[in-house]
């Protein structure tokens, strides 16, 4: 197996959790206390920025520009959230991250928090994650303890503490407008801009929402440097490593640091144990469900963003799901769009109407009552569906366009079989729930 | 070429030009074109959501390019957009074909047909057959109350109704519940909706989820004939759509002016109908009691008042009308008691209402008047002696939209009054009022708190308006609210004054009736031997009038009374002769609302007894006849006319063409008023500078002076519903109807050792009134609050105070 | 009604923040660890702690999963039906579940134990196929499992 830096991983212990004093024995919280005493505000971002940090909870975007887009002179309280609702499925780094080393996220909070000058932090969590939410708590009180959150943090100036919150569930609140309406109380539809949420966010005020594993990578980077993140990547336009969670038909299904750049069959081969016996490679999901597949021909794609961009894909979560020969795709892509179905919010047309509609369809060519009129509806709905209110509903229908795309053949085989070329039983009539 | 900040932006809609204020979305850009975007969560009056994705279009030049949203896009210089681009098309298709895969095939059943902006939607994007094979969800309705009617299945989830409900109207008993293609309008549980607004969701639902429940199926959109009216149910004089059939008044919608009631009316307007095609209307005229031609009553009303005149004086006849009565008839009103030298017209029942409404007339001059449009704009508003939400709904809804902006709310008003927003509440007593308006417009030490804060930002706005009532104010604090408007106004900025007045013609009525007279002064002079006669003309006044007992001695001791009506009053029934009069649906008419603009109702439909009250079960009818039946009822202008032809001789030729007309010369702002000049947005009848028809006050007691008798200050005031009578005839309104209350505020109610929710009785006990106890902490100590509500005029209580004894608990 | 201290409890955190709304769904919860599941009371009772109406209490209590309006069992199992638990065999898994409890997805037991419910990904892919059975994770089930699970289970509410 190659040898790839645990950076992230570092304090990884196999049944718990890296404690406070671990942390710190390992170097935690030392970036922290210089920065404070420095009183380097400025160094914190420009070395975010520098790393180019991009965010690892789907969206990739640049943590360094986010910051920046807190004005100097932006009105106080600002409010500083992370995004721990991970229910990309496919996805469950964060979870990982939160079991293994809650430290170093509080510690990248506060340095994030100090960066823009936030007051209060939240972690908002799914409430499958009670376990860690719980784990937090007990944490941050640590934390608190020893003097890194609350008033005057090491004799400084700053002031910040974390409270964790609980949601109720449903994946849009992973989105991060939704998320701030569902943390004030309200119904979790999202929110187009303007304002921007470092504008005007949780309560009107400026806030900046982060990944965990985005914020995770902080800590490091104003210790070692934007220059070594970027080195850690095996490609030029990657930085950083990055945590892989993978999953489906591989021998060793679980959460894999690896540098970003490193080619996916390098992934399954040589990390995740390789597929199962007397499985195939057939294609894989590269970043949770509101991804499009990569087939063999993506098979040695190196996985960061700029590379699965290139090629017309996304890099997302970097969870990856990998599906064999043995396995439907018609039945997957379905099974996927049973999920966005029912997460679907409700607030727009396109997405609340338009997911059942290309779910029936589907469901009827899953059950061998498919049409070849249904291709283009799908073709045509899969597009139009780019035209919803927020990212959603593009995601949603990632999956079924590289469906059409690349399997083709296999919706074709579906319709005029009249049945699952792999087997699946027939279910009943196509019902609308 | 460099574009300035306030400069209009200049873009292209399929081809075509167009220059719009900066801020307008290209929605409302495409429609000055004459281009109808397809639409249905954005409305004017709610903003853009960007949710529904129907008004889809594609920007082939701008900033943002592509498929893009055309109620969230800003216009832009130089942006060159698509409605007919075929993505768009297909998009905008695609989005309708998705809305109709739950709709059930319901047009065959539903109200909505015929005026259903999904129909027009889907038929005009070409959406004909359905080709999705799934089922369609379908929900459970809710019981909302008599006015609105719940059928969840239609739903094309566009949130307007919960928008409009909560943001615009300020309610909250109305939300969105569960998620996806599930989500679902309603309340927590079943029950009547709070918001007296709730109507509107009739006309606001594109399609038919909610529709009016008291006129379901009374017919096809088609069918109807549909008019441009007025609501004559309070001073506001909203705008509406009559819907008759079968000379019937079958539904009322609000109609747009963007001055006066924008895009709603208030629900005691939308339903307030029922009164013109009741069977109990009156439309037979009568000689004591019974049923006559219209001609002889007019012949023997005028012989037996030409009698009463010549055996006393001509002022023994006192003429009465009333607020309602439309400026035609009491231009008549007016014409008749100058040349019959008969006593009047009087229109309002106190003296006290007399004076400060017609002060309050003066006082309103064309810088200072400001509309409801005006209002909403407002950034700071004082409310003296003022109770929105019930005197005048629709005002209520105007403060809430200028709240939302920002616009600070400030209450002086001895009532618990409630609005749909948050204010600040000062309870004083309606004495104490005048004198502290005439403090705010002088110096204030900055010590006196809350007041010199309240001075300190009327000063400091830039919109400031003061809104003053004339039920609880004394006429010197008509005229104080009117001086602080003016002294806000001074240096050019733009302050404004509005009153709520009692009536939909009030301030016509203070026009030209003959002030400071009132129908009390009327029954003192009924008491004293010096009025015989009195004609009442469409007159609440004796449903008005505090002390019924004291009015049916004062009509007993007539010689004669004349009633003229189109409505079952008391006075109807005691009347010696009784002329039917027409309601504004089928005479149409000119009135004034409280900002002194004069607005038109048109004719909506020819009288005569409504075809569902003939049939009998025999439709058509087997009889012919060459009349309408029931169709006896007449304008009450033209009643009039022939009743002043035959007392005085019919006008000469060389008098002014009509009433109206005659009327110039002591009226000039209503010169060149006829109903052919009035255009939509109405007219201004303002003075230039105040008249201030403020009266001599030396030979009238002071009912407001700061009286600190025994038993507490009686306050009468109006409710919502109920207090107006013609719209308390309407039985779905009446399910609307607040118990009886009685408001205490808690010193008061300790000291006389009533609790919240006790149930007392008041009045003798031939006719009881049995009230409910409410102990508030938002009302004026020393004072006591009573509903004008069905039986208030019985109960006794005629003078300004009460007493403990007064008020029975009920064991 | 709530017990007292829990109640006060509540009503303490309110006091302590900024904004009430913000601990509403924590609220929620509380009220249905307590009753067993958000009753038509509960909702009213959250509303008045909050400084909320009912109607706001109960958009937000329709709109997340876990928050339950309906009678729910004193077990809560939620079975994951995202595509690696589908590809992990969930669906025999939900079979075998609605064989042995003899009720439907969405159905409760009729001794008041067992609640059955879908669940989307809960993020314990690399133990598919995985359940929640109130909130508490169980992955790389098989039916023995699974039976073992519920007998454990029916033993702790016996006892």
């Amino acid at each position: 197996m190659m040898d790839t830096p645990q950076v992230l991983f570092k304090n990884r212990h196999v049944d718990r959790i890296a404690t406070r004093d671990e942390y710190e024995a390992g170097g935690g919280y030392e970036a922290l206390k210089r920065v404070l005493a420095e009183e380097a505000r400025d160094e914190v971002q420009a070395a975010i920025k520098e790393a180019l940090l991009l965010g690892r909870g789907g969206a990739a975007f640049p943590m360094g520009i986010k910051l920046s887009t807190v004005a100097e002179d932006a009105p106080f309280p600002r409010y500083l959230v992370c995004n721990a609702d991970e229910m990309e499925p496919g996805t469950f780094k964060d979870r990982v991250l939160l079991h293994t080393d809650p430290h170093q996220l509080i510690e990248g909070m506060v340095l994030a928090a100090f960066a823009i000058q936030a007051a209060k932090g939240i972690v908002f969590i799914r409430p499958e994650y009670e376990n860690a939410a719980r784990i937090l708590e007990r944490e941050v009180a640590l934390a608190r303890k020893a003097g890194y959150l609350g008033e005057k943090i090491l004799g400084s100036e700053f002031s910040f503490d974390i409270d964790v919150h609980r949601s109720g569930g449903r994946y849009i609140c992973g989105e991060v407008t939704a998320q701030l309406n569902a943390l004030m109380g309200r119904r979790p539809n999202p929110q187009q801009p303007p304002p921007y949420p470092t504008e005007s966010g949780l309560w009107g005020q400026p806030t900046v929402l982060q990944n965990v594993e985005t914020l995770c990578c902080v800590p490091h980077i104003v210790r070692n440097g934007a220059t070594w993140f970027k080195g850690l990547a095996l490609t030029e336009a990657g930085a950083g490593t990055k945590i892989f969670p993978v999953s489906g038909r591989v021998n060793r299904p679980g959460c894999y640091e690896l540098p970003m750049g490193i080619r996916l069959s390098a992934i399954i081969e040589e990390h995740a144990g390789g597929m199962l016996p007397g499985s195939e490679f057939k294609a894989c999901l590269p970043g949770g469900a509101s991804t499009r597949f990569l087939t063999r021909e993506h098979y040695d794609i190196p996985m960061d963003f700029a590379s699965l961009k290139e090629a017309g894909h996304r890099l997302g979560t970097g969870a990856i799901m990998v599906f064999d020969h043995k396995t439907c795709m018609v039945a997957a892509t379905l099974n996927l769009m049973e999920f966005f179905t029912r997460e679907s919010c409700g607030w727009c047309t396109p997405c609340r109407e338009g997911l059942p509609y290309i779910r029936d369809m589907l469901r009827r060519i899953e059950n061998g009552r498919g049409e070849e009129g249904f291709i283009p509806i799908l073709e045509q709905m899969s597009r139009q569906l780019w035209n919803a209110y927020c990212a959603f509903a593009p995601g949603a229908v990632s999956p079924l366009e590289s469906l059409l795309t690349f399997f083709g053949d296999e919706v074709r085989e579906h319709i005029s079989a009249r049945k699952c070329p792999f087997g699946n039983a027939p279910g009943g009539p196509s019902d609308n729930r | 070429m460099t574009i300035g900040l306030n400069a209009m932006p200049k873009l292209t809609i399929d081809n075509r030009s167009v220059e719009v204020p900066p801020g307008t979305k290209v929605i409302a850009a495409a429609e000055q074109l004459g281009i109808q975007i397809p639409h249905f969560c954005y409305h004017p009056a709610l903003g853009a959501v960007g949710a529904c994705r129907v008004c889809a279009v594609k920007v082939l030049e701008g900033s943002v390019k592509g498929i893009q949203m055309s109620c969230m896009l800003e216009a832009r210089d130089g942006m060159v957009v698509s409605t007919t681009d075929a993505d768009a098309v297909a998009f905008r298709q695609s989005v309708i074909e998705w809305l109709m895969l739950n709709h059930p095939h319901d047009c065959p059943v539903c109200d909505e047909g015929g005026h259903c902006l999904l129909q027009d939607m889907t038929v005009s994007g070409g959406h004909g057959l359905r080709r999705y094979r799934g089922n369609k969800r379908t929900h459970r309705d809710q019981y909302l109350g008599p006015l609105v009617q719940h059928e969840m299945n239609r739903c094309i989830q566009c949130y307007r109704c919960v928008r409009y409900y909560r943001e615009f109207t300020g309610y909250d008993d109305l939300g969105v519940m569960g998620i996806g293609s599930r989500v679902y309008y309603g309340r927590f549980e079943e029950g009547v909706l709070a918001s007296p607004f709730a109507g509107n969701l009739i006309d606001i639902c594109p399609t038919g989820v909610y529709t009016d429940k008291p006129s379901r199926f009374k017919g096809r959109r088609w069918d109807f004939e549909r008019t441009p009216s007025l609501c004559i149910h309070c001073s506001l004089g909203c705008h509406m759509t009559v819907s008759a059939r079968y000379r019937e008044v079958v539904r009322h919608e609000a109609r747009f002016n963007p001055v006066v009631n924008g895009h709603f009316i208030c629900d005691r307007g939308r339903f307030a109908y029922p009164y013109a095609s009741s069977p109990e209307r009156p439309r037979e005229a009568q000689i004591d009691g019974r049923p006559v031609a219209g001609q002889l009553a007019v012949t023997t009303a005028a012989e037996r008042l030409a009698t009463v005149a010549g055996q006393h004086q001509p002022a023994a006849v006192a003429v009465a009308g009333s607020a309602r009565c439309s400026l035609e008839t009491l231009a008549v009103l007016v014409r008749i008691c100058q040349e019959a030298g008969w006593r009047g017209p009087v229109c309002f029942e106190e003296r006290r209402t007399a004076r400060a409404v017609s002060t309050a007339v003066g006082c309103l001059t064309s810088t200072l008047a400001f509309s409801l449009q005006a209002i909403a704009a407002a950034d700071s508003v004082l409310l003296a002696g003022v109770d929105p939400l019930h005197e005048a709904p629709m005002l209520a809804l105007a403060l809430r939209q200028a709240r939302r902006k920002g616009a600070v709310i400030v209450v002086a008003d001895p009532r618990p009054v409630n609005l749909p927003f948050d204010f600040q509440h000062l309870p004083l007593a309606s004495a104490q009022i005048g004198p502290w308006l005439d403090r705010l417009a002088g110096d204030i030490p900055e010590s006196d708190m809350p007041s010199a804060a309240i001075a300190r930002r009327l000063r400091e706005s830039e919109r400031p308006v003061i809104v003053a009532g004339t039920d609880v104010l004394s006429t010197a604090a008509v005229v104080q609210a009117a001086d602080l408007a003016a002294a806000l106004g001074a240096n050019g900025k733009s302050a404004g004054l509005c009153y709520a007045l009692p009536g939909a013609n009030a301030f016509g009525a203070a026009l030209l009736a003959k002030n400071p007279d009132s129908l009390e002064q009327v029954v003192e002079a009924i008491e004293n031997g010096q009025v015989k006669a009195l004609i009442l003309v469409e007159s609440d006044l004796c449903q008005r009038f505090p002390d019924q007992a004291r009015l049916e001695r004062a009509l007993a001791q007539l010689d004669l009374l004349v009633v003229l009506d189109y409505t079952a009053s008391p006075a109807v029934a005691a009347a010696h002769v009784f002329l039917p009069t027409a309601t504004v649906y089928e005479a149409g008419g000119l009135f004034i609302n409280n900002e002194g603009r004069v607005q038109q109702a048109l004719v909506a439909m020819r009288g005569g007894t409504p075809i569902s009250q003939i049939g009998q079960g025999d439709h058509p009818p087997r009889a012919f006849r060459k009349d309408i039946p029931g169709a006896g009822p007449r304008p009450a202008g033209d009643l009039l006319g022939d009743l002043a032809a035959a007392v005085i001789g019919a006008p000469d030729a060389s008098e002014a063409p009509s009433p109206l007309a005659g009327l110039a010369e002591s009226h000039p702002t209503l010169a060149a008023l006829t109903a052919a000049s009035i255009p939509p947005e109405g007219r201004l009848v303002l003075a230039d500078d105040p008249g201030r028809r403020v009266l001599p006050s030396a030979d009238e007691p002071n009912t407001h002076a700061a009286d600190t008798g025994e038993g507490l200050e009686l306050i009468w005031t109006d409710r919502i519903f109920g207090s107006e009578p013609l719209a308390a005839l309407a039985p779905a309104l009446q399910e609307r109807q607040e118990g009886d209350t009685l408001f205490m505020a808690r010193g008061d109610a300790a000291a006389w050792e009533l609790a919240d929710g006790d149930r007392v009785v008041i009045g003798p006990e031939a006719s009881p009134w049995e009230l409910a106890v409410r102990v508030v902490d938002n009302m004026a100590a020393g004072t006591i609050v009573l509903p004008r509500l069905p039986g208030w005029q019985r109960c006794g209580l005629t003078r300004n105070r009460v007493q403990r004894d007064a008020i029975r608990k009920r064991s | 009604m709530l017990p007292d201290e829990m109640k006060t409890q509540l009503e303490q955190k309110i006091a302590a923040t900024d904004h009430p709304r913000e601990l509403v769904v924590d609220v929620i919860f509380a009220m249905q660890d307590h009753y067993g599941y958000l009753s038509d009371a509960a909702v009213t009772e959250a509303a008045a702690l909050v400084g909320m109406t009912t109607v706001e209490v109960d958009e937000l209590a329709t709109f997340y999963p876990f928050i339950y309006r309906e009678p729910v069992g004193r077990y809560v199992i939620h079975v994951c039906d995202s595509v690696v638990c589908w590809m992990g065999g969930h669906e025999s898994l939900q079979n075998h579940l609605m064989q042995r409890l003899g009720i439907a997805m969405g159905e409760t037991t009729a001794d008041g134990l067992f609640t059955l419910l879908p669940v989307c990904c809960i993020g314990y892919c690399d133990r598919a196929p995985a359940i929640l059975i109130n909130k508490k994770v169980y992955g790389e089930l098989t039916p023995e499992k699974l039976d073992g699970i519920i007998a454990r289970l029916r033993d702790e509410a016996g006892a």
